[in-house]
């Protein structure tokens, strides 16, 4: 049953005339009881589908095998359909069994027929669809398809576009902290970005723990001279935080300003004692 | 704000982290008890000062922030994050390569545990930015102070 079969695929793959046997064919099926009605031998072949019908087909095959070329031999079949009654009765049983075995073919390719133009059309879409480069996950050929994403390098199911995006995200942030870090944007590859980007947070929270310890020695210090600072001076509004912001401003115009008072004694009382205290422990 | 802060932008990170940082500061200023502080006294305010400062940053930035969030919810209940993170401390696995850093990484940012590795590295952006605005801050104000 195979070879014909893979006749058929290649011939309306290849053959340009196969247009008008894919159209003529479907009629002869159809209006197969009546001319096999008229052609009592052929029917019995055709209805008998033995082995013994085709083991003397492949025989009769294997003596024109030069008829075997695809087109012209279902070129030939049609021939016979129009002029069947003229061929079967001149000629011997090698037409017979070469139209029984077309037959055979015929019926196995009313399916092959409906599937191969189905797969054509699938071809023609994939085409399209790999040229669009759409994501969509058509059913396209799978030849076809690991053909092309072969030679693109690139994979398109979805979960590989997923995979491409998120690294391309994960790059990118990369490349943000790459700015955001100092010196690190001369370190090439990603484990050494991360190793400096571990070491810059790491010394800012140590910067942060230091400062805050040399805050805290800084208030306990000064503390026990500012026991009773007024609360009034508390509010929100007495903070002049822009001096602290920036830094640049001169510190005079901050204290001269609107600075809490527990600020001024610290600065005034305990300056000496502060700085040695902070100077010494690290 | 008030008028006479207009010179800075009154809602940028770091007028709101200094100014509730400095409100922070004169809370903590004022339950300091009155005896000459003990070192033990002196370690507890440096870590009073230290949370202090990352707290007002996490709220300086507001709960928009996957890190911010978690320094919030982690001072809230710390008492209960401290006893986690002690369950959780023999289940490190050591890990190899990328892997192992990235660990670090998620170690170092807080709230970093539960992030896919995009959104660890986008806070860890934003978490660098703060640390520098808080370090800036600080030092000013510790010059201030010293000088």
């Amino acid at each position: 049953m195979d070879p014909p079969i893979i006749n058929e695929a290649s011939f309306s793959a290849a053959n340009p005339s196969s247009y008008s046997l894919t159209e003529i064919w479907p009629f002869p099926i159809n209006g197969e009881p009546g001319i096999g009605g008229g052609l009592g031998l052929r029917m019995s072949s055709l209805s008998g589908f033995g082995e013994a019908a085709m083991n003397r087909d492949l025989s009769v095959d294997e003596s024109t095998v030069t008829e075997q070329s695809g087109g012209g031999r279902k070129r030939r079949y049609a021939n016979s359909e129009d002029e069947s009654s003229r061929l079967v009765s001149t000629s011997s049983g090698n037409d017979l069994n070469n139209s029984s075995g077309k037959r055979m073919k015929l019926s196995q390719s009313r399916d092959e027929n409906g599937g191969s133009r189905s797969e054509a059309e699938a071809n023609s879409e994939s085409g399209n669809k790999l040229a669009e480069k759409s994501t969509k996950s058509s059913e396209p050929p799978k030849q076809d398809y690991i053909h092309v994403r072969a030679r693109r390098g690139q994979a398109t199911d979805s979960h590989s576009l997923a995979e491409r995006a998120r690294r391309e995200k994960i790059s990118e942030r990369m490349k943000i902290l790459q700015d955001l870090v100092p010196g690190c944007n001369k370190v090439i590859g990603k484990a050494l970005v991360l190793d400096e980007i571990i070491n810059y947070i790491q010394s800012l929270q140590c910067q942060v723990e230091f400062l805050s310890m040399k805050l805290e020695v800084v208030n306990s210090r000064v503390n026990p001279h500012i026991e009773g600072f007024p609360s009034k001076d508390l509010g929100p509004t007495t903070f002049d935080t822009s001096g602290m912001i920036f830094g640049l401003q001169p510190t005079r115009e901050y204290v001269q300003g609107s600075q809490p008072e527990w600020l001024q004694m610290q600065v005034h009382n305990s300056f000496d004692r502060a700085k040695h205290d902070l100077t010494t422990p690290h | 704000m008030t008028p006479h802060l207009s010179s800075t932008n009154p809602s940028s990170i770091k007028t709101r982290f200094a100014y509730k940082f400095l409100r922070a500061l004169k809370r903590l200023n004022r339950h300091r008890p009155t005896s000459p502080p003990s070192p033990n006294d002196i370690f507890r305010g440096f870590r009073m000062i230290k949370m202090a400062s990352y707290a007002s940053m996490a709220s300086a930035v507001g709960s928009r922030r996957g890190w911010s969030r978690a320094v919030l919810r982690k001072i809230r209940c710390r008492a209960l994050e401290i006893r986690r993170r002690r369950k959780c401390g023999g289940m490190i696995r050591r890990r190899s390569g990328e892997r192992n850093k990235v660990d670090k990484l998620r170690n170092l940012v807080p709230g970093g545990e539960a992030m896919d590795l995009c959104s660890l590295l986008d806070e860890t952006a934003h978490y660098i930015g703060c640390l520098t605005t808080q370090v800036q801050v600080m030092r000013n104000i510790v010059d201030l102070c010293s000088t």
